[in-house]
Parts: structure tokens; sequence; C-alpha cells
């Protein structure tokens, strides 16, 4: 009925909340994500999910279930609509719901907060989103990330661990990069406890107050880190170790933190970068041609650094040069850019 | 649907007289034999009671909302009352939940499934108070073909009169035009200098005022015995005035897109009429 479809209205760059949020929720092992809204929103984000998960050779489906609105529950109000997915749902016996609302019930009015209330028997977690109206993908990972982080407990006693916060769930090369912070922690003898939020259960959120160190993804992710300080007084280094620099840098203040000397581990990890620097020595002098924009930002300066310690020039013209996305993570991270701009420039 | 079949539109303030004035307007079509359908299109569902003797009928939503739309017969939506005017109400959800104007256009989607839209003249007794999405439906999607705004002098319920006016104006601009303004029917409140004021006011907003419905005790008298003025008091002055306004309607062909006013001069407007 509706069929206004102006330009102004079908661009968005930045995404829907809800995309964020699950991209989060779904990765809470033993919960099942409910979505209040058309089945539509459920359907686009199961694909989404689904097929990223897929390229990470991870082959579950993700957790997800729609209430499905239809004509009349958008014209009488969806919260029975709620109340009976919910019922369904536990009856399943996940460890908990998370809720996600969309445009549609927030547009309508329906009191998600009171239904997730009743009493379901298991933990029914609103998760603050709205759909577009909520603002965008970012808000909803920001949003999901708080929520659960209001989750954390301190039980028990366990052994010295670190906490990972806010992995980029949907970034193409997450695990490499957790193991490459993996890898830098190992050298100071520490382990990764809880990854906040990958691959983990329910009950994993009762220990992550626990944490001696919590190690957030970007330094976007701030406020999750200092509610977490306030709550539990754990210190926080804010990104993920950029680049050769980057992952001595993380060493040095990992150890401070932790009261580790980082000596040895740094003197591993800077002998291990000139070699792996010097097996990229048949590069010497080549011409390459990054996207100019991205490479003279501020957080690619480590990678400016690179080209110059191997001498690569920034030529402007000719076929671009990828770079990920996100800045190249560590030493591995380095690597693996310089290997792809190898196999490029001998192709 | 029938091409010559006569789809009008009642649209105004709540409280303004949109009811008493569709219910009267449409005894009074059906008296002379033509055969009338009025759809109250309003969440308080109370439009064609005094056609009903008083009794609230079943509304459409009420039904959708227990049954789902699939089973729904003919004859429980539509109820026959005074003069043989057929009676719909749409209904709506309670109120602070959910989409009443997306309940207005499931109904009308139903009463087209059901070919319960016919007959000689379709009265859409409508509020104007919200012309969101749904309130306009009627109106965007060509039922509605003719529009009249009801408006008694005073300045709030111009004001809305006004809104509707800009409502119908927008639609206009669709490459696919479907409604148009077809007149402004004055229901007296009784004030110094009203006709003339809401008069100029139709003249101002591109249209004409196609009657003068004077306030009269006839009307209260009539819904006290649960009952249209066209049935209680068929010989009253009040039924002469419904019955001009209905031939009047009739007969009128001249429709066009309005020129709603801002607010200032609406309210100039106003000043000017009122006496101090």
């Amino acid at each position: 009925m509706n069929s206004k479809n102006s330009q102004s209205n079908s661009l968005r760059y930045e995404g829907c909340t809800l995309t964020g949020a699950l991209s989060v929720t779904t990765q809470v092992q033993d919960a099942v994500t409910v979505i209040h809204g058309p089945a539509g929103c459920t359907h686009h984000n199961f694909s989404l999910l689904h097929a990223i998960a897929a390229e990470q050779d991870d082959i579950r489906l993700p957790p997800l279930v729609p209430t499905a609105l239809g004509e009349s529950e958008i014209i009488f109000g969806g919260e029975e609509a709620l109340a009976g997915t919910l019922r369904r749902v536990a009856d399943e016996g996940p460890a908990a719901i998370f809720v996600l609302s969309t445009c549609i019930t927030e547009t309508i009015g329906d009191d998600v907060l009171s239904v997730c209330a009743r009493d379901h028997g298991l933990p029914v977690i609103p998760v603050p989103t709205a759909g577009f109206l909520g603002g965008v993908f970012s808000d909803g990972l920001n949003a999901a990330l708080t929520t659960l982080a209001g989750l954390a407990g301190n039980e028990g006693v366990g052994e010295r661990t670190v906490t990972v916060i806010g992995e980029k769930n949907l970034e193409f090369e997450v695990e490499e990069n957790f193991a490459e912070v993996e890898r830098l922690l190992g050298l100071l003898g520490v382990r990764v406890g809880v990854r906040f939020v990958r691959k983990m259960r329910f009950a994993d959120f009762s220990r992550l107050g626990l944490s001696s160190l919590n190690i957030l993804r970007d330094p976007a992710l701030g406020p999750v880190g200092e509610a977490l300080k306030r709550r539990f007084g754990t210190p926080y280094i804010d990104s993920f170790p950029i680049g050769l620099e980057g992952g001595v840098a993380f060493l040095g203040e990992a150890g401070a933190i932790l009261g580790i000397d980082p000596e040895r581990a740094v003197e591993a990890e800077t002998a291990q970068q000139a070699e792996m620097l010097s097996s990229f020595a048949d590069m010497r002098g080549a011409a390459v041609s990054p996207d100019p924009l991205t490479l003279g930002s501020l957080e690619y300066a480590p990678v400016r650094r690179v080209m110059a310690s191997l001498d690569l020039k920034a030529d402007t013209g000719g076929a671009g040069l990828p770079l990920p996305y996100s800045p190249p993570v560590g030493t591995a991270g380095i690597r693996r850019l310089l290997h792809r701009w190898r196999r490029r420039t001998h192709a | 649907m029938r091409d010559d079949m006569k789809q009008i539109a009642l649209y105004g303030k709540g409280g303004i007289g949109k009811s008493t004035t569709s219910a009267n307007l449409s005894a009074a079509l059906g008296e002379t034999g033509l055969d009338i359908l009025q759809i109250g299109c309003d969440p308080k569902h109370d439009s064609t009671r005094m056609l009903m003797h008083g009794a609230w009928i079943p509304t459409v939503l009420d039904l959708v909302r227990a049954r789902g739309d699939a089973g729904i017969a003919m004859d429980e939506v539509v109820f026959r009352g005074y003069a043989g005017v057929r009676c719909v109400e749409a209904g709506g959800p309670e109120p602070g939940i959910g989409c009443a104007g997306r309940g207005i256009i499931a109904t009308f989607q139903l009463l087209e499934r059901l070919g319960a839209l016919d007959g000689d003249v379709i009265v859409y007794d409508v509020l104007g108070d919200v012309v969101c999405g749904g309130f306009a439906m009627p109106m965007r999607e060509g039922y509605a073909e003719e529009v009249y705004l009801i408006t008694s002098g005073e300045l709030m319920s111009l004001y809305a009169a006004n809104n509707i006016a800009k409502a119908i104006a927008r639609l206009s601009k669709r490459s696919k035009r479907t409604c148009a303004l077809a007149g402004v029917i004055c229901n007296a409140k009784n004030m110094e200098g009203e006709e003339e004021l809401v008069r100029e006011f139709a003249s101002r907003i591109n249209s004409t005022m196609v009657a003068y419905i004077p306030r009269s005790r006839t009307v209260t008298l009539s819904e006290l015995n649960r009952q249209t003025v066209m049935e209680y008091a068929p010989e009253s002055e009040q039924a002469g005035v419904y019955r001009r306004l209905a031939g009047d309607i009739m007969k009128n062909n001249r429709t066009s897109i309005p020129t709603p006013l801002e607010t200032d001069e609406l309210e100039e407007l106003a000043i000017k009429f009122t006496q101090v």
C-alpha cells in the first residue's frame, strides 16, 4: 500500500541496528535471539549472518526466531505475538532469550520491556534496537554489547585471564585477528579467557568481571570498557594492536598493566618482525598503488611506515591494490597485506 | 464497482457533527429510493448509530481481531438501518496501541473483497483530526472521489478543515489523481457572522460553501430518541435542510483542487468575522 520509494529514502549507507546487535547476540551459542517484527527483518539478517559465518567456516545456523507480525498484529498491537513467541522459544530450553525490536513495533508502540519482564522461567533480555528508527549498525552493536556487559558478574575464582571485547564478528579476518592478539599475549605468558562476544556461552557472562585486563577491538568501544572498569575495576587497552609498532607497544602496555616484564616478549617480537620484513625483500623498490584516501588516514600510518621501510613507492595511477577494511592487526596483519600485494605486483 | 456510483467523504474535526450530518444525509438520500452505503471510519465507531436506532453494530476490526479476516461474511459487517441505508463501522484497535490508520486500509480491502462497496452512493464518514496515511487512504486510493469538509466558524474547526485541504492538495499533485474537494459544509454553532466566515474560508481555499446547517434543538431531541432527524422529525425545518443538502450533493459536479491557507491567514480571517 505504501509505495513511496524516493531516492532519499532508499539510500542508507550505515545499515540497520538489528544487524549490528545480531552480530553480537547470535554469538551467544546457547541463547536464542527473537526479532519482534515482520518476518522480513529476520530473513534478511539470517541470510547475511549465515553467509558470513559460512565464509568463516562456521556452519551453524544463526539462532534467530521472528515474531513474524502480520497485518492484524500491526493494527491491534503485537505484544501478545511476542509473548507467544517467547513461550514457544522458552519451551525449547535455551539458556536465555534476547529480544530485539524493529521499526514497526516501535511505531505501533508495543511495550517490549514489560512483555520481557514477565516470568518466562529463564532470562529474557531486551536489547534496545528499534530497527532503522533506532539508528545505524554501530548503534545496534553498541547497544548489544552494553546490554550484555550489564549481565557481567564476578562469580567464583579463576585463573588470571584476559578478556577480548567487541570482536568484529562480520569481518573476514576475525579469527586471524584474534589469533594475533592471542599469540602476542602468549609471549607474555597470558591466556585469553572469555571472548566477549564471540562463540561464548551464556554462563560465561557470570565470570566476565574476573578478568584482569580487557582488550577492546577498537577505540569506539570505549564506553563498554569504561562501564566494566567502573563496575569491576578492570583496566582496559582500547584497541587491538595495529601494525608492527602497535604490536610492540601492545606488549609493553599489557605487561605494565599485568605486572609482567615485557622485555623478552618485545625482543622476540621485534626479531620476528625483522624476519618477516626480510622475507619480502624481493619487493623492495616496487611501486604499489593502494587507495590513497584510506592510506592517507591516521589509522593507516603503520602501513605507510611499512611501505617506507621496504622502500615501496605509492603510485597514484594503475589498478588500486586492496587495503583491508580495518587497519591490519599486528605483525600477522602486515604479513598478510604484503603477501597479497606481492601476488598482485607479480601478476 | 459501478462507474456511475457516487462516492463522497465527509472529513472534519472531531465533535463537529460529521456523523450527525452523514447519517442525516444518508437517510435523506435513502428516502428518495437510492441504495446508500455509509461507512464510519473512526475507531469511536458511532457514525451509523442513529441510523441503527442506537444499536452499536459489530465493527469490521472487532471481527478481524476475533477471527482473522478469512471467514467473515457480508451480513456480519453490513447492517441495514433507517431508509434502507446499509451501515458499516470500521472500528479500530484499543486506544494507545497498534495502528488505526492501517486498520482503515484493512477494512477497505476486506469490504472490497466481499463486494460490499456498491450501490448508488457511498458516504464515508472519516475523522479529520488525524490525517495520517491510513485515514487519508479513502482519498488516496480513489474511494472518496468527492471530499466535503465539515466545519463550524470556530478557529480550531477551520484549522482542522484547512489541514484536510492540505492533504487533498498534496494528493492531487500525484500523477494519478484520485480525489478532489467538492465543497465546504457549515455545521453552525450559531456564532455571529459564522455563515459569512465559512463562506469566505471556502472561497479562499478555492471551493464553495454548499450548505449552511443551522444549530437546532431538533437534532438534540432526535438523537436523544436514538434516531436521525429524517426519521424522528421528518416535517421539521432541519429535515428540510438535510433534504436540500442531499439534493445539492447529488447535483453537484463541481470539484476543485484546494489552496490551503497559512495559519496566520486563517487567524486573520477568524478575527475579521468575530464580533468583539
